[in-house]
């Protein structure tokens, strides 16, 4: 049915609105907060697939993608300056699309992705292009290899555009702790992206490129989507190949998709789905086809999603989160309801213990993972007269704090005589936690809850504080310890910023369920009043 | 912002949240405060004893881990890592006597590839990322037959 969709927004045919005149994106920067939380969605039509709209466009000679190509890169030179979403930009996108447009006019065939620019973040290896996942200690270096996810992505037409900025080597929920640059909120420049995972978020927000690939350890596709008002989609632990992943956590790493719909952020994820000899880890499941889920909405029925049962998680609901979090999640469960689901609440009594289980875990499984980084094979050294000496200054040297952080954390985790106490204890806390869902999911088809307790904060506001740092993932990094998968997306604007800040839902689904997620999320935002989540500060590029 | 109050609730008294949480699953909300408790009761471990656990010292950390820190980050860092380690502790008061261990999510397994040495065809990619080569060799400072 993907021929019945509408005409999707291009950025040639559909230039950014200008809510505020003709201020510029830096004016809006200092602008006093006037919240107006109808303007960014009050009239605007449900959003369409930049996937789709491509393909149709190249194929029917519409446009090219070289032009396509030229209006990306000229609205990242336009907004990066206020943004810093980018941590490097390809200098092949116009040679690669230029190769994409003399194929179309040879009549040779092309991939699905052919045209579409997309965002690959920091931690994910690209061939002849830096990978540095935001440390100094792998400053300039470049792998000798494509991540399995990047070369699908290739060989199927897509265009790396660049390689996005994160906390480093994942570890941080607002991208603050790049060792290079700090990205901004494209809702308000003033407020962080969240993260880790900030500059794929905030690229695709902007619209600097159509899609871009994250990672999810904790919640660092989710958050940051959430904050940004984008979809993000942490696909089921096995479902997308790990390697050329630099790996933090290897029991919880995922790379996930982003895009400005559903639809995207699907496909996206049907492009890098699906068994790689190289991760063992990657499971042998079939991957449907997504793209039948994404129906056009004049054929939904007057209850399309009739029957589906969604499960409130209670928990996610309690004291310590913001109201108009709650108020945005309270009215997407009636919207849901609206839908023809059967929405009820449900208990996960080890919700809160996921936290300190995951910390614990993500934290000891960095301390073995990035042993690797120790100046001698590739990444920067710092020479010594005596050879632990080169690897402490390397490392003391290359880290940034955050990082040290966690490796000494887990250092001390998995010392002698503390394993059983800390490594082992979480991991029977995550058979608790996977318990609960399982029984959870039984009874319902999926869960939903916020994606964060709050929307996007200040830059700089949590900066020193590990724990309330670690407090916004809660929503987040139980479904890590799970397995499974989820997808993220807006539901509704607070106050804050010059016109309001995204709020996310998350819709949680069984192990490789993720096209039921789809379906589900797909018709959600098709059909959610007001919708069409687009930053209202940004310059228009046409 | 909300999630100080989250974090108030997560950190301030750890015991009493663990109480209020630990049970198995269910999917209404007729479940009692009362009920809660007597599980809780039972979910008690006797076998873990959290004074044994001894607070991290940072300086030996960094030299297990081979990191070099600065005496201001060993004092910023140290006092940040005993907030989450203390933090961590909560963990220690949930009864999992009778629960095995989760590695990692669920998966089927058999998908190791033959262990069988490839030629990787980039070699010279590889070689050229190595700070310090010479001809076939990574060059470290001597390590063997020091004076």
């Amino acid at each position: 049915m993907l021929s019945t969709l509408q005409p999707p927004r291009s950025l040639t045919l559909l230039p950014f609105r200008r809510l505020h005149g003709s201020k510029t994106i830096a004016s809006l920067a200092s602008a006093s907060s006037s919240p107006t939380l109808d303007a960014a969605a009050s009239v605007s039509p449900p959003p369409q697939s930049q996937i789709l709209a491509t393909r149709r466009s190249l194929l029917s000679g519409e446009t090219t993608a070289s032009e396509i190509a030229k209006s990306h890169l000229s609205r990242i030179r336009l907004t990066e300056p206020h943004l810093k979403c980018f941590l490097h930009v390809s200098e092949t996108v116009l040679k690669e699309a230029q190769e994409i447009d003399r194929r179309i006019s040879k009549g040779e065939e092309v991939g699905p992705l052919a045209g579409v620019m997309i965002g690959v973040k920091d931690n994910i290896c690209t061939e002849g292009m830096p990978s540095t996942a935001a440390s100094r200690i792998l400053e300039h270096y470049r792998p000798p290899f494509d991540a399995t996810a990047v070369k699908r992505i290739k060989e199927m037409g897509g265009i790396v555009v660049g390689k996005t900025n994160m906390d480093e080597f994942g570890m941080g929920s607002t991208t603050e702790a790049s060792a290079f640059q700090v990205t901004a909120n494209p809702w308000d420049l003033t407020r962080v992206p969240g993260g880790s995972s900030g500059g794929s978020a905030a690229a695709v927000a902007a619209r600097q490129c159509m899609v871009s690939l994250g990672s999810d350890t904790g919640g660092s596709v989710r958050q940051p989507a959430s904050f940004c008002g984008v979809v993000g989609l942490k696909p089921t632990y096995g479902r997308v190949s790990r390697f050329g992943l630099m790996a933090y956590a290897s029991s919880l790493d995922v790379i996930g998709c982003f895009g400005s719909t559903v639809a995207d952020a699907g496909m996206l994820l049907h492009a890098v789905s699906g068994y790689d000899r190289f991760d063992s880890t990657s499971s042998k499941q079939d991957v449907p086809e997504f793209e039948s889920q994404f129906l056009s909405m004049d054929s939904f029925e007057s209850k399309p999603l009739k029957g589906v049962k969604v499960g409130l998680i209670r928990e996610t609901l309690e004291e310590g989160v913001d109201s108009g979090v709650r108020s945005a999640t309270q009215e997407a469960a009636s919207h849901l309801e609206a839908l023809g689901c059967v929405v009820t609440e449900v208990s996960l009594p080890s919700f809160s213990l996921g936290l300190p289980a995951y910390y614990v875990i993500a934290s000891s499984e960095s301390s073995s993972n990035l042993s690797r980084y120790d100046g001698v094979r590739y990444g920067n050294q710092v020479m010594a007269d005596e050879l632990n000496k080169l690897y402490e200054c390397s490392r003391g040297q290359g880290f940034g704090g955050e990082v040290k952080m966690r490796i000494l954390m887990g250092t001390y985790a998995l010392s002698a005589g503390y394993y059983d106490a800390y490594y082992k204890r979480a991991q029977q806390v995550r058979t608790l936690i996977r318990k609960d869902f399982k029984a959870a999911l039984d009874q319902n088809d999926i869960l939903i809850s916020p994606a964060a307790p709050s929307a996007a904060y200040k830059i700089g506001e949590k900066k020193d504080d590990p724990l309330a740092m670690y407090a916004g993932d809660i929503m987040t990094v139980n479904v890590n310890l799970a397995g499974l998968p989820a997808i993220v997306l807006p539901c509704g604007l607070v106050e804050g910023g010059p016109s309001g800040l995204p709020v996310g839902l998350q819709m949680v689904g069984a192990a490789f369920d993720e096209e039921k997620l789809l379906k589900v999320g797909h018709i959600f935002e098709q059909t959610l009043k007001g919708s069409g989540f687009v930053p209202p500060a940004l310059p228009n590029v046409a | 912002m909300a999630t100080r109050a989250l974090l108030a609730v997560l950190s301030a008294s750890p015991p009493r949240m663990i109480q209020t949480k630990v049970s198995t699953f269910s999917s209404s909300s007729s479940l009692s405060f009362q009920r809660h408790s007597r599980r809780i009761a039972r979910c008690f471990s006797s076998d873990t004893n959290p004074s044994v656990l001894q607070p991290p010292d940072v300086s030996r950390l960094a030299e297990t881990a081979r990191i070099s820190l600065t005496p201001s980050e060993i004092e910023e860092c140290g006092a940040k890592i005993r907030q989450v380690i203390h933090w961590f502790g909560q963990l220690q008061q949930v009864d999992v006597s009778c629960v095995e261990p989760a590695i990692r999510a669920e998966m089927e397994g058999g998908n190791l590839r033959e262990d069988a040495p490839e030629t990787f065809e980039n070699r010279d990619s590889i070689r050229a990322s190595i700070p310090s080569f010479d001809e076939v060799y990574l060059k470290v400072p001597k390590v063997l037959n020091k004076e």
